[in-house]
């Protein structure tokens, strides 16, 4: 464990992310970049950009508070030391994605208020199963629900969205671009570091694949009102503004609606549950479908 | 929500520190965005806190033994603080202060990792295991101390044991051996020192703000800190012990930290 654990130092962190990817960037992107005037100019297109991002920093503080409360239940110093790389990064996210929706024209004391106007009470039930894992210390359901559930999907969506602003909002694909790397690095310290504890403690898989089943009918209940709400794809027909056909999955997502972009994503966070969990030695349980 | 649409900030030049509100100074020097310059500035360049090329200065058995023995304190003081500021971060009142705490975890992560690996450097094979061993009882103690507050959900206690107390006495300390250490040691403590400083003027002022406007927890605040005196005056007797300083350097390293509480206005 110690071999591996030492891809996961800080000193690896340090080289990897302040000093590689983000280097040069502020929040996240360039200094130079910013909102394009086409969501910045369009009431609708802003909200709905606020109402994604408040997802964003409810997910991140999730997160935050997550990773860094593991770090006391963690049953070695090489585990502790690379969630404390990944509190670090939680934090980070939650100040970009937050910064984000004050170049959104949020004013900063108006903040709580907005987040609490929109966040996704789905998204708020998702995360308050993990936080119970995590309250009570149990290490094993924490990383499972942080570092292969919440991160898993994080990164999907992340991925997703990064596609569809890539040639629209190079600022936000920016953003995005450095989050999904770093979710790429927690989702690989959860397969690696959680096989040997489930190996270890078999009587333990019912109770933590009953976990993942909630949180991942919480999830897709998130997408489904999320997808729900979105005003953004009609507003854009509505003013004549060609959707940008990128490429998800295989899929066009400029010519798919809303219910199956959602079915898509949900499909593509599902499956890789699937593939996760069994590396590291769990049975995937398919949830309620809200 | 304001209606106005605005610009990034960041569109134009980042206005200088002491020009902000207090509001928008406290988000800045809470950012994660400023800690990146700051480290940035001193880490670059460097592996496991030194500059990897520097040649080892040579050491007697004695004195490589006596610093082992040293580093396995600072190491368990750097677990107590990892712990501590990652069970703040849940405590922290607000999304600016978990942001900085987070920064904090960060650090005294990296801490804990460049004291180790620097007892692999010098010969030690298994170096969490030699901490087990050798790290001092005060220190443990202390260690035990923090979980406690954390444990209590006591934001304005945790954060004075930890950021006040914990932070200065490695401040002094660090400080005080970085003159005398070899020459990769020494460099590893004096960039350490620079974290530690401005974790100090976090604890120093998020708690001096709290004092300010929660008179009534002065007394309670002021009576922790008696209660760790003995820990900290402990803490400093085994490290100048440790180091081979003179016993006058105690005092002076005691007159040092007790500065710090002074500032607070809990001496007394």
């Amino acid at each position: 464990m110690a071999d591996f654990l030492n891809a996961y130092s800080i000193q690896n962190w340090l080289e990897s992310c302040p000093q590689a990817y983000l280097e040069d960037t502020v929040f996240g992107h360039s200094s130079d970049e910013h909102e394009p005037d086409l969501i910045m100019e369009n009431e609708v297109l802003r909200h709905d950009a606020i109402r994604t991002t408040v997802a964003l920093v409810v997910g991140e503080r999730c997160a935050l508070a997550a990773s860094s409360g593991l770090i006391n239940a963690a049953p070695d110093e090489g585990s502790k030391r690379f969630l404390a790389t990944q509190t670090l990064d939680e934090a980070r996210h939650v100040e970009v994605f937050t910064q984000r929706l004050y170049d959104l024209g949020v004013a900063k004391e108006d903040l709580e208020s907005v987040i609490a106007q929109h966040a996704n009470p789905n998204l708020v039930k998702f995360a308050e199963l993990l936080l119970e894992k995590v309250d009570k210390r149990d290490f094993l359901a924490g990383v499972v629900g942080q570092n292969i559930v919440l991160e898993g999907m994080a990164f999907s969506v992340f991925e997703m969205m990064h596609v569809m602003n890539a040639a629209m909002n190079p600022k936000f694909a920016h953003t995005l671009q450095g989050t999904i790397a770093d979710e790429r690095r927690h989702v690989g310290f959860g397969e690696n570091r959680i096989g040997s504890l489930v190996r270890d403690n078999p009587a333990r898989k019912p109770e933590i694949e009953k976990m993942q089943k909630e949180m991942s009918y919480w999830m897709l209940a998130t997408f489904s009102q999320a997808f729900r709400d979105t005003s953004a794809v009609d507003e854009l027909e509505r003013i004549g503004q060609e959707r940008t056909h990128s490429n998800y999955q295989g899929a066009d997502l400029g010519k798919l609606s809303t219910n199956e972009m959602e079915a898509l994503l949900g499909d593509t966070v599902l499956k890789e549950f699937k593939v996760r969990l069994g590396r590291i030695g769990l049975d995937y349980q398919s949830p309620d479908r809200p | 929500m304001s209606d106005a649409k605005r610009r990034p900030p960041h569109d134009t030049i980042r206005p200088e520190l002491h020009d902000l509100d207090k509001s928008a100074f406290l988000e800045e020097v809470h950012s994660f965005e400023f800690w990146f310059q700051a480290v940035e500035g001193y880490l670059a360049e460097t592996t496991y806190g030194h500059d990897p090329e520097m040649a080892e200065d040579p050491l007697s058995d004695e004195d490589r033994e006596r610093l082992i023995g040293v580093l396995c304190n600072y190491c368990a003081g750097e677990s107590a603080a990892l712990e501590t500021a990652a069970g703040l971060v849940s405590l922290a009142p607000n999304r600016m202060t978990k942001v900085f705490l987070s920064t904090q975890v960060a650090d005294e992560g990296r801490h804990l990792e460049v004291f180790l690996h620097r007892l692999g450097e010098l010969g030690v094979e298994n170096p969490e295991s030699e901490v087990a061993k050798r790290a001092s009882p005060s220190m443990l103690a202390f260690k035990d101390k923090l979980a406690e507050l954390v444990a209590g959900r006591d934001w304005a206690s945790a954060l004075f044991a930890q950021n006040v107390a914990l932070e200065s006495l490695e401040f002094v300390v660090f400080g005080r051996h970085a003159k005398t250490a070899d020459r990769v040691t020494a460099q590893i403590l004096e960039r350490v020192v620079k974290d530690e400083r401005r974790h100090m003027g976090f604890g120093e002022n998020e708690l001096g703000r709290y004092l300010r406007d929660t008179p009534d927890s002065r007394s309670r605040i002021h009576d922790l800190r008696v209660e760790l005196d003995h820990l900290v005056d402990a803490t400093l007797a085994d490290t100048v012990r440790h180091l081979g300083l003179p016993a006058d350097d105690q005092k002076e390293l005691g007159r040092m930290y007790r500065e710090s509480i002074e500032r607070l206005g809990l001496l007394g």
